[in-house]
């Protein structure tokens, strides 16, 4: 009898537990399950929806984890890579290179000013330890400045830049936004097949695979396994004989090559560019997708990231819609799927502060024990 | 005699090179570029005192903002990116002193009065998650910011104002992006006893204000409480030795500070002449921690020396590149000039290597 | 050890920049314009035909009247296409079959499809497209992204 009520209590634990470590996603399908059958939309659009837009943002969210592999939390720089990106296709656009050709080019474009900007970005968090996510926070915004200075003011008048459709009309400077219409979704329609009236982009898919694969196969190199050492403790990886900057400074670059290439999947899926916005907030959403996925600061899997997209997306389709329906207003809508990104983030670090916090507590209660003992 | 000379010159030059090391390079180089700014002013046809009247303006709106930084710093907590939810405690005070009918100068004092509780209630919440996340501050504090201005943007819709000043004409309720202050607390405090000299308008209500705040933070930082928040935050350890209350004294920098955004967002209103709600507040942080940093504060020191030097730089910068270099180059990156500068001394105050890095 | 580092670094980066070239090339696009206009060349008049059909890739781009404009796009500097002309009406169309290269700096080409029938050297039928110059395209068209709507732009202030 006791018995019982001791398997039932574990049991409870259990699920309590469970809830507790997953209590952001848990949330976020409690959300959804509220706001789909509110805002009525069929299951077929929705399905529809969540394909293209994991076919879209996947690849952008996969860039966040090596980065948090080597214990640097999540990289609020990724939008360095993203703006790499930006500038290789508005080459690659006025180059009119057209189609896959195309959206493969402004990848290799992309690679040497995503390992100079990652590598700038890793020098400057080595500076900083301890802060990393703060310092690439503003990182982000400094190299936003520098961005401008360049698409704004040098393309055109010391940048050439052929083609008056892309150029403001004073000469120089990119328009607001860019048309990609050449290589508007090259990628998802090659190969694309329609199952029941859902899409579903193949290749884009495969690429995604293959990445996911990639960053598996790197988990067991030397490099993934350095990574790791310095996540968890970099004296010990120092006494060890890592390199431990230089590892820092590498996966900070592969994570901004990759958001570049990222930052190209998703522009080539949108079909035209917001040349000054389109990469403000792209760190945002990934990091919110992933968080929402399960993953925290220091430990983020592929599976995160599939279901954080796919939870984080169909809260932010079916909230404002929802909300309207709720409130009468649609703006409420969508105010509130900007609180619960930014909800999800401060949660997501509240939790991995306090966490870290207890850890060094009990840490230190069992040195303390252990002397007892010695004693 | 020689050998005096020797030294004199010597200790003149490491004063200077002091000077240099104590004030910082970035610092430096921004003073500097000012003053070319200023100086080139009058030969692109820029009215010299019109400029410095520009100047006087935007530092009486922009001061109190960057004092509130100050009290955080103290305590160790960092630099305060969560300034708007302090922002956001002056929004309430300011809409409902005008929602309750407030007009002129009553009604900027009772926004401040209203908007005295709201700052006391985030405060303490705001004070106590940073309590429990003690080294992580400026990140969460960034997001806790970004989390509470797009709550409020729902609850600007959705709270129940009827003022028509302020409300959408056609739907009759839910507040207007920018609420115009004309009539009600719009230069109450810059046009008393305002000076004017040609040209150059002094704010002096505005500045005395200012400097009545900065005063009590002065004295308050030499009081015994005040000391005990610099122990806290410059030798925690030491603090906890000596008996301090390290958890309260940071409770008590975030609620200091969370009350001077408040009365710093309304102070930036009476000068500019609207309200600004919804996502407006959502950056206001950025500059003000960049303008306390140009000053020469770091994440763990800040002085009132530093929030004057500071402000007057920044929106130095902010007030004169657009009307210089426009008139010299002809091209308005003044913008452009204004994002690298404040985000790269940020940069740059958070890769100092620091004392208490805990 | 490190020789074959360095090495394998350089033939990586050679690699990419030759799929990079490569690319510049299959992938540049070009636009071609089939005019069905009358022309003049060394005194002679080209007069247009009754209808021109073209065909890529045994696909229909363009069906031209007298005096029409169609056009095609292709990347490469090739282009292979079909047209089938008529002169009068119940008149037997004229099947052609045309290769054309493109100059890898012109982004658009005009071709005059009756030129072309009458077999004229190239340089008479061929001519570069000059877009006219597009002022009333400056306002923006409305942008459809994912974000949120609202004004927030990243470190501006």
């Amino acid at each position: 009898m006791s018995q019982n009520n001791k398997k039932e209590t574990s049991a409870v634990r259990k699920v309590l537990g469970f809830l507790g470590a997953n209590s952001v996603p848990v949330m976020f399908i409690l959300i959804c399950a509220v706001c789909i059958p509110i805002s009525g939309f069929s299951p077929a659009y929705l399905l529809n929806e969540i394909v293209t837009r994991m076919g879209r943002n996947v690849f952008l969210i996969l860039s966040l984890l090596i980065p948090i592999m080597a214990g640097m939390g999540v990289n609020f720089g990724m939008t360095l890579g993203a703006m790499a990106g930006e500038i290789a296709l508005i080459f690659v656009t006025d180059w009119q290179i057209w189609g896959i050709p195309g959206v493969v080019l402004a990848m290799i474009i992309s690679i040497p000013l995503s390992i100079a900007l990652g590598l700038l970005c890793g020098k400057i968090l080595n500076m900083a330890k301890g802060r990393e996510m703060v310092t690439s926070y503003i990182i982000s915004y400094f190299i936003n400045g520098v961005y401008q200075l360049v698409v704004l003011y040098m393309m055109g008048s010391i940048i050439p830049i052929k083609h008056s459709t892309i150029r403001l009309p004073r000469g120089y400077g990119i328009r607001n936004t860019v048309s990609l219409l050449s290589m508007r979704q090259s990628i998802d329609n090659l190969l694309a097949i329609r199952v029941a009236g859902v899409k579903i982009p193949v290749l884009t898919f495969l690429i995604i695979a293959l990445m996911c694969l990639v960053i598996v196969w790197f988990r067991r190199t030397k490099l993934g396994q350095d990574m790791r050492a310095v996540g968890q403790d970099m004296e010990v990886a120092r006494d060890a004989g890592i390199n431990v900057e230089r590892t820092r400074i590498i996966s900070i670059v592969i994570s901004t090559v990759l958001a570049g290439f990222g930052m190209i999947i998703y522009l080539q899926n949108m079909g035209n560019m917001p040349t000054y916005s389109a990469h403000s907030q792209i760190g945002m959403f990934c990091i919110a997708a992933l968080l929402v996925g399960g993953a925290s600061v220091d430990r983020a899997s592929i599976g995160n990231v599939f279901l954080g997209v796919i939870l984080f997306h169909l809260m932010f389709i079916v909230a404002p819609s929802a909300g309207g329906k709720i409130t009468g207003d649609t703006m409420i809508g969508e105010y509130f799927r900007v609180f619960v990104s930014y909800g999800v983030i401060t949660v997501a670090l509240v939790m991995y502060e306090t966490k870290k916090r207890r850890a060094k507590a009990s840490l230190g209660e069992q040195l303390r024990a252990a002397q007892q003992e010695g004693e | 005699m020689s050998e005096n000379v020797n030294k004199a010159n010597r200790t003149f030059t490491d004063r200077a090179r002091d000077a240099v090391q104590s004030f910082g390079l970035p610092r430096m180089i921004i003073a500097v570029f000012l003053l070319v700014l200023f100086i080139a002013a009058p030969f692109v046809g820029a009215d010299f005192w019109t400029q410095v009247t520009n100047l006087f303006n935007r530092f009486s709106w922009n001061a109190v903002l960057v004092l509130a930084m100050v009290p955080m710093v103290h305590s160790g907590c960092g630099l305060n990116f969560g300034l708007p939810l302090g922002i956001i405690s002056g929004l309430l005070g300011a809409t409902l002193s005008i929602e309750w009918g407030f007009t002129g100068l009553a009604s900027f004092v009772m926004a401040v009065l209203i908007a005295t509780p709201f700052a006391l209630l985030f405060g303490v919440g705001y004070g106590w998650l940073l309590n429990k996340i003690k080294g992580g501050e400026m990140m969460i504090a960034t997001y806790v910011g970004f989390s509470s201005v797009s709550f409020m943007c729902m609850m600007w819709l959705l709270l129940p104002y009827h003022k028509p000043d302020m409300v959408w004409g056609l739907a009759g309720k839910g507040l207007r992006t920018t609420i115009s202050l004309e009539g009600y607390y719009a230069g109450v405090l810059s046009r008393f006893l305002q000076i004017q000299i040609g040209k150059l308008v002094i704010p002096t209500g505005a500045l005395l204000v200012f400097a009545l705040l900065a005063f009590l933070m002065w004295a308050f930082l030499h009081t015994k409480t005040g000391t005990a928040m610099t122990a806290v935050g410059s030798n925690p350890t030491f603090a906890r030795a000596a008996g301090i209350n390290i958890d309260r004294t940071r409770m008590l920098s975030v609620v200091m500070s969370t009350w001077l955004a408040a009365v710093g967002i309304l102070m930036y209103e009476q000068g500019f002449g609207f309200i600004q709600l919804y996502m407006a507040p959502f950056n206001m942080a950025l500059p003000a921690v960049s303008a306390i940093l140009i000053g020469g504060a770091s994440v763990n020191k800040a002085s009132i020396a530093n929030v004057i030097i500071g402000t007057i730089l920044f929106q130095g910068i902010v007030t004169m590149t657009p009307t210089v270099m426009n008139s010299m180059i002809h091209m308005d990156i003044s913008e452009v000039i204004r994002i690298i500068v404040s985000n790269g001394m940020i940069l740059y105050a958070l890769t100092r290597r620091t004392e208490a890095t805990r | 050890m490190r020789m074959r580092k360095l090495l394998f670094r350089l033939g990586t980066v050679a690699v990419l920049i030759a799929i990079a070239a490569c690319m510049m090339v299959i992938g540049r696009g070009h636009t071609v314009y089939f005019d069905n206009k009358k022309m003049e060349y060394e005194g002679q008049e080209i007069d247009t035909y009754r209808r021109i059909n073209v065909f890529v890739n045994g696909e229909q781009v363009a069906k031209l009247s007298a005096k029409d404009r169609g056009m095609a796009t292709f990347t490469g500097q090739k282009f292979s296409f079909e047209i089938e002309a008529t002169k009068e009406k119940g008149d037997e169309p004229v099947l052609c079959k045309y290769n054309i290269t493109v100059p890898y700096g012109q982004d658009g080409t005009v071709l005059n499809l009756p030129g072309m029938l009458a077999e004229l050297p190239e340089e008479a039928y061929t001519s570069e497209f000059v877009p006219v110059a597009t002022e009333s395209t400056e306002e923006d068209e409305e942008i459809v992204t994912e974000d949120f709507g609202i004004g927030e732009e990243a470190g501006d202030f």
